[in-house]
């Protein structure tokens, strides 16, 4: 309804050939690594007594499991890849892409599917073990501990928090009642922002003791006691004057 | 590009390219092959998220700024929903469905719906060949299912079932959406929008159905009978309001054609109804409609169904107006025992029910009844019946000293209603009272079980005093006394006699003594001088 993004439908008039490739998670971890240039590996497409083959090789210098740099000689992830291919018999698949501007573009039809399989070598077992001790631990564990735990809470007389609460109380010392029109005015500039209040909250906002802030607003304003705005306080109408409700009033009349 | 020879094999190699930093994002398309969708062959295509959910997920409140807001509501909600663990989906929308429009508006429609866990165990790639040759690879994002929206009209689930429960006898399969489109073109009226009939349709087929729903009901009936009896008076009132009449024209067609799939709960519909026992009207126009609709149903068997509902809807008519025309003993002659229960019942609801009648005789009919619960059926209908008589005679005396009628009365019925009954079983107050009442109508003094205290300074300290008219007589001989100071004397415990009672026994007490009267402290003293 509001945005309808157009589909550049360009790519699929250009009838360009997609490949689906399934690539493992190493392998694209690897290609991760890749350098500015996204130079990975090379493909060979070949014919071999009429079958077509197709045989992926990494770049050396991505083979190397860990961090950039290192070379672990021990660990290293396989080079060649040859790849599975399917034709796309069950499905009709698109592929399309959206830009970070919210554009859509079909890019084209996928007429071959392709797995990636590495070349079974003892190499890779070793990757594989690795994976799957990796997996099989558990994410949580039992550990011993060499103290007792000793925050068990003890009786105390008086808790920091509290005392930090009576302090602060202390220091601030009890509420002084202003004057009657600044109080006023603050209600106002508070009641302008939202319509209801909680007293806590009124007394959080102006400062002023429970008993002179109850005078007040006994005075223009009313109390909620049932209703969707439980225990709340808001304006009287005379005194207020909401844009939206004001609006309505005027479509109702 | 290098290209290796040999002898039954060919290869060339190319590079393979992950661009790093592409800000496009690849996604899978996914059709079905079964719906022959070929991609060249759109001209135009729209695509946009499907936001409905967001309605169901994002609480978005109605107010936010001056009017109608709280103070700290946000974080007071927040809170609120910690405590009680509430965890609420998040709307994301990535996740969120996607629509597809090709052609525009007369082409096709799809919904992609995500596919879940593509990338969580291996990543698929898509390979382009680019221009120079060499392999692109990028790696895609999400893979969404797209599968074609049905633009034709389609049953909701309620009508689905209902359609299912009669497909052994439904032969005509094309009428069911025939009359379904016929429905919705009375009710649509004026919208001639195509926008609103493909998304707007749907939502008026599920409102008005619900609307049906929720008016299938009593409300409906009256209405129906309401809008016969307009009718039948004249058509002028047809035209006021063309919507009005319309909806009632589509209520009614579509209660012809709801007869046949509500069949099983419409048995139930007319029991409750409250129909005025004075006004036959309605019942009457309910029995028009019954008969009407068979007419217009489709299937016979259906026939049946209603005429069994008539019949019972019938005997329940006529039970309401005989109960009005108050025919009690040719009824009490026909009942059958199984509903002389009910019919007791009915008695007693249609009893508190008549307003006409008075509220006295009510009371005093649910006191015997009170009384009559314990004995027999017998004696209940002979109060029944016995009330009834007395409420004929009753009924247009009535005046503000009616209670002391009635109360003679009720006492004469109770001796009527104690000779028919052997029972000896009488509890000692209403053996009291019927004692009572006859002997204060007699002025001579009746040697009755309670020995009377002598007259003279001892007061009375005996177990009952009986509120006779020699024991007021030597009250007033002795000293002169007040209403007031009488009826102390004569206090309710002992006598037996509720205050009512004893207030208007000591009136006509008084007023045959005729006792003299003196002003004492400003209060009224009654005496005598003998």
């Amino acid at each position: 309804m509001s945005d309808k993004t157009e589909v550049n439908l360009t790519g699929v008039k250009q009838s360009k050939g997609l490949w689906l490739v399934k690539v493992p998670k190493y392998l694209s971890l690897q290609w991760d690594k890749a350098t500015e240039k996204g130079d990975v590996g090379k493909i060979t497409i070949g014919k071999k007594q009429g079958k077509t083959e197709v045989h992926f090789s990494l770049n050396e210098e991505l083979t190397a499991v860990g961090a950039a740099g290192e070379q672990d000689a021990s660990l290293q992830v396989p080079r060649e890849h040859p790849f599975t291919m399917h034709t796309v018999g069950g499905q009709t698949m698109a592929v399309f892409s959206q830009s970070n501007a919210d554009e859509i573009s079909l890019e084209g039809m996928v007429v071959h599917r392709a797995e990636c399989r590495p070349a079974v070598n003892d190499n890779y077992m070793k990757l594989k073990k690795l994976q799957i001790k990796a997996s099989t631990k558990p994410q949580r564990l039992s550990q011993q501990l060499e103290r007792a735990v000793t925050t068990v809470f003890k009786p105390v007389a008086n808790h920091d928090f509290n005392v930090e609460h009576e302090k602060k109380k202390k220091s601030e010392g009890k509420m002084v009642r202003a004057e009657w029109q600044v109080v006023l005015d603050m209600l106002f500039s508070a009641f302008e922002k939202h319509q209801y209040y909680n007293i806590k909250d009124l007394v959080d906002i102006t400062k002023q003791p429970v008993t002179y802030l109850k005078e007040i607003m006994r005075e223009i304003g009313t109390y909620n006691s049932k209703g969707p705005h439980k225990s709340t306080w808001e304006l009287k109408p005379e005194y207020r004057h909401y844009q939206a409700a004001e609006e309505e009033e005027m479509q109702k009349a | 590009m290098t290209s290796l020879g040999g002898s039954s094999s060919s290869a060339t190699e190319y590079t393979v390219r992950v661009p790093k930093n592409t800000s496009k994002k690849y996604n899978i398309m996914a059709f079905n092959s079964g719906d022959r969708v070929n991609c060249s062959t759109w001209t135009q295509a729209r695509m946009e998220r499907d936001m409905s959910a967001r309605r169901i997920y994002g609480e978005e409140e109605s107010a936010e700024g001056a009017a109608g807001s709280e103070f700290g509501k946000k974080q007071r909600e927040e809170a609120r929903r910690k405590k009680y663990g509430i965890v609420t989906r998040e709307f994301k929308v990535e996740d969120q469905p996607w629509i597809l429009k090709v052609n525009g508006k007369a082409g096709k429609r799809f919904k992609g719906l995500k596919k879940g866990g593509v990338t969580e165990n291996a990543s698929y790639y898509i390979f382009t060949q680019c221009p120079d040759g060499a392999f692109e690879a990028f790696p895609v994002h999400g893979w969404y299912n797209f599968t074609p929206q049905a633009k034709h009209r389609t049953l909701t689930a309620e009508e689905a079932e209902e359609e299912w429960g009669r497909r052994n006898k439904v032969v005509n399969h094309f009428s069911i959406m025939l009359q379904r489109r016929f429905r919705e073109q009375e009710r649509g009226g004026d919208d001639d929008d195509d926008e609103n009939e493909k998304s707007g349709k749907k939502k008026k087929k599920g409102g008005g159905r619900g609307a049906d729903l929720r008016i299938h009901d009593l409300e409906e009936d009256l209405e129906m009978s309401s809008d016969d009896s307009d009718s039948s008076m004249g058509d002028e009132g047809k035209t006021k309001a063309k919507k009005a009449t319309g909806k009632g024209k589509a209520k009614k067609k579509r209660k012809s054609s709801d007869k046949e799939a509500l069949e099983d709960s419409d048995d139930g519909d007319y029991e409750g109804l409250e129909v005025d026992y004075m006004s036959d009207e309605s019942s009457n126009s309910d029995e028009e409609l019954e008969k009407g609709k068979p007419s217009k149903g489709e299937h016979h068997p259906k026939g049946i169904d209603e005429a069994s509902e008539s019949e019972e809807e019938s005997e329940e008519e006529k039970q309401n107006e005989e109960e009005a025309k108050e025919e009690e003993e040719e009824e009490e002659g026909k009942k059958t025992p199984v509903q002389t229960e009910k019919k007791k019942k009915k008695d007693s609801s249609g009893e508190s029910e008549s307003s006409d009648d008075s509220d006295i005789e009510g009371e005093t009919a649910s006191a015997l009844f009170l009384k009559k619960r314990t004995p027999p059926k017998r004696g209940g209908r002979g109060s029944a019946g016995s009330s009834r008589t007395g409420s004929r005679p009753g009924t247009p005396s009535i005046d503000s000293a009616s209670t002391s009628n009635t109360l003679r009365a009720a006492a004469s019925k109770l001796e009527q209603g104690k000779r028919p009954t052997p029972g000896p079983s009488t509890d000692s107050p209403a053996a009291k009272r019927l004692k009572m009442e006859p002997s204060s109508q007699s002025p001579v003094p009746s040697g009755k079980s309670t020995p009377q205290p002598p007259s003279g300074k001892s007061t009375p300290s005996s177990s009952d005093v009986q509120l006779t008219e020699e024991a007021v007589r030597r009250y007033l001989i002795r000293k002169p006394m007040t209403t007031k100071d009488l009826l102390k004397k004569f206090q309710t415990k002992r006598t037996g006699l509720s205050s009512e009672q004893t207030v208007n026994v000591l009136a006509q007490i008084l007023k045959r003594l005729n006792p003299e009267r003196k002003n004492v402290n400003d209060k009224m003293h009654f005496y005598l001088t003998e």
